[in-house]
């Protein structure tokens, strides 16, 4: 009883930033889709798989430019901390099967400045240049001055990577963690990849002090998130995004809207989104966080008997 | 009959490798420079950015080609009114956090002591936001999952933020390359403050991540560029605990690293420490097609890391 009052006092006060809307439209669809495949391993079957969940959503991808955003941190030997290399490779020759002209991949990581050798060591260069799939670090791009279209972090305007405002279709392809200063990474959070180090620094520090979950909202708003395929098989409980443990919950997935993605990862991991800000607030103009507005495609949400561990101050998340 | 294989036999053909490669990726980099004499990361971009820019002037600072000046020209062409510099061509006008870097590639030009004395006055007054009393004190108090003494601050990425390591040893580097003999009142505690920053953010393991050693109780990696750049701008310094764990984490680290940007940096440091670096150029060499290097920044690094070994190192600074 005291643990939820506690957990439904720091809910709220993480929610001050979010006391006055400040977002310009409401682009909440009336429902939204997800679909949680299994998907036991990382492994050469998942890209069958993936095209078969990928096809109940009828995308009309012909002639589109696809960018996808994994996300790609660092890489720390036998720590699953990146959307996994084998999943993003899949992703980008299911997205040319189904009609696209381009697929590029695309990530700005936020500390480590060396983003060439973070794909040598996860193994994503290796694949890559195998697919002769292109890579556009987003740190480094040409950027274009945006203004956002929510201004909880006062910032008004962002600098993004000029091939990130080209690209016709967005997927967010983050690693589904908790995270010791947002309660939980998932596509949202993932965004913040798109930040320009080269504008921003390593990191983009201005973020947090302007809020991380003002930041995750304001960046969303401003940067359509038109698909999301979240890395579940391997996820992270604790002290993440870095230091946390692995996870394994043996799923992907796949969701034509990022509050209804980010809702349903929560779920799976035991966390009650109602009380993650971030969610909260883009449910109000951006997707569906609501069960009843969420049509499941494929698997049913099952929660797990025991919720992801969190660091203390996150603890009432859990869904219990 | 064995064939012959020169690069092997003859010792000093390893150096006329180098300097043809040299050649070959100075001409790749000269052919980058973009039409308003700046360069860009990338070459998909139009955009000139501060950072391929000042480190392309530092590989070409003896160069006689007008891709020089005309990149010299670009550089104080963009500096801010309030004497920074700004991340790429059009940029808001607050300064970048790699102004220092502009800095250094104007003392190693060897002229232009006014935009340079600009910059300066800038580096001077840019801090970052722990050193004011009020974030020190929620620091200490109520925000303490990052370990770090906000006493010791430097230089941020973007003013009102807080310190890094690239911005602070850069500016380190660059106020202590600035100020060789005479140390003003200002100058002398902004480097010492700026070196007790970089001493007390290292990583337990040796060597620097971006900014913090440990957060939330547990290590945070070291990286290559960060820790090379840190080291270079501790060079000169009393060589302590921190700078030999740091040296030794880069020793060992770099044994395994195959991204030439990483490479360039940690040999940049290693050599200002005298320590052995022959087998680092080496790898750099056989990455010798500098088509495959698609980031003009880390071209023009790698450009810097093997001609140390011949013309000196630009970063190395003394005490």
């Amino acid at each position: 009883m005291l643990a939820g009052s506690v957990g439904l006092a720091a809910g709220a006060a993480t929610s001050l930033p979010f006391l006055v809307p400040r977002f310009d439209q409401v682009r909440r669809p009336s429902r939204s889709r997800v679909a949680i495949l299994p998907a036991e391993k990382y492994s050469e079957r998942l890209e069958r798989d993936l095209l078969i969940g990928l096809r109940l959503f009828s995308l009309d991808l012909r002639g589109k430019s696809v960018l996808l955003k994994p996300n790609l941190v660092d890489f720390l030997p036998g720590v699953d901390i990146n959307t996994h290399p084998l999943l993003v490779v899949a992703a980008a020759q299911c997205f040319l099967k189904l009609g696209a002209a381009s697929v590029s991949i695309a990530e700005g990581p936020g500390h480590q400045r060396d983003t060439e050798l973070v794909l040598w060591e996860s193994g994503f260069r290796a694949l890559l240049d195998e697919q002769r799939i292109p890579f556009v670090d987003l740190n480094r791009d040409e950027l274009v001055k945006t203004k956002l279209h929510a201004n909880y972090t006062g910032l008004g305007h962002i600098w993004l990577p000029r091939r990130l405002r080209n690209a016709d279709f967005v997927v967010s392809m983050p690693k589904v963690k908790t995270h010791h200063w947002s309660g939980v990474t998932l596509s949202m959070k993932n965004m913040f990849g798109v930040v320009p180090g080269a504008k921003y620094g390593w990191p983009k520090n201005i973020l947090h002090w302007r809020g991380i979950e003002p930041s995750i909202v304001d960046i969303c708003a401003t940067v359509p998130i038109h698909f999301v395929i979240a890395d579940a098989i391997v996820a992270m409980e604790g002290n993440g995004p870095l230091a946390g443990s692995s996870r394994a919950l043996g799923k992907v997935v796949l969701s034509d809207d990022p509050v209804a993605a980010d809702a349903t990862c929560a779920r799976l991991m035991g966390l009650a989104p109602e009380r993650i800000a971030h969610i909260c607030e883009t449910a109000k103009f951006l997707g569906n966080a609501s069960k009843e507005l969420i049509d499941q495609l494929a698997d049913p949400v099952t929660a797990p008997e025991m919720p992801f561990r969190t660091v203390p101050e996150f603890e009432y998340l859990q869904a219990r | 009959m064995a064939s012959f294989d020169g690069f092997s036999v003859f010792p000093y053909n390893r150096v006329m490798t180098e300097r043809l490669l040299q050649i070959s990726f100075r001409n790749a980099l000269i052919g980058r420079q973009m039409a308003t004499g700046g360069w860009s990361y990338g070459q998909a971009s139009a955009q000139g950015d501060l950072e391929p820019t000042c480190l392309a002037l530092l590989a070409l600072r003896w160069d006689s080609s007008p891709s020089r000046a005309r990149g010299l020209q670009f550089l104080l062409d963009t500096q801010n009114p309030n004497g920074s510099w700004p991340a790429f061509c059009g940029d808001d006008p607050e300064g970048s956090g790699l102004t220092a870097l502009a800095v250094i590639a104007l003392i190693n030009s060897g002229e232009l002591a006014l935009q340079t004395e600009r910059g300066l006055k800038w580096l001077l007054h840019s801090k970052g936001k722990e050193s004011h009393w009020l974030w020190k004190w929620k620091f200490r108090t109520s925000d303490t999952h990052v370990r770090f003494n906000p006493d010791k601050y430097g230089w941020p990425w973007m003013t009102g933020t807080c310190s890094w390591v690239i911005p602070t040893a850069f500016s380190v580097i660059a106020l202590k390359q600035a100020f060789v003999c005479c140390k003003t009142e200002e100058v002398d505690p902004r480097i010492r403050r700026g070196k007790e920053m970089l001493l007390d953010r290292a990583c337990p393991g040796g060597g620097w991540n971006a900014g913090n050693g440990v957060v939330y109780g547990v290590p945070m990696a070291s990286h290559l560029d960060a820790t090379a750049t840190a080291l270079l701008a501790l060079h000169g310094e009393e060589v302590d605990d921190v700078i030999n764990s740091g040296l030794h984490w880069l020793e060992r680290r770099v044994v395994t690293c195959s991204a030439p940007w990483s490479l360039a940096w940690s040999l940049l440091a290693l050599d200002a420490y005298d320590r052995p670096v022959g087998s680092l150029a080496d790898r750099l060499c056989d990455l010798s097609d500098p088509g495959r290097i698609r980031d003009s920044a880390t071209l023009a690094a790698m450009i810097l890391a093997l001609d140390c070994l011949v013309q000196g190192n630009v970063f190395k600074v003394l005490a």
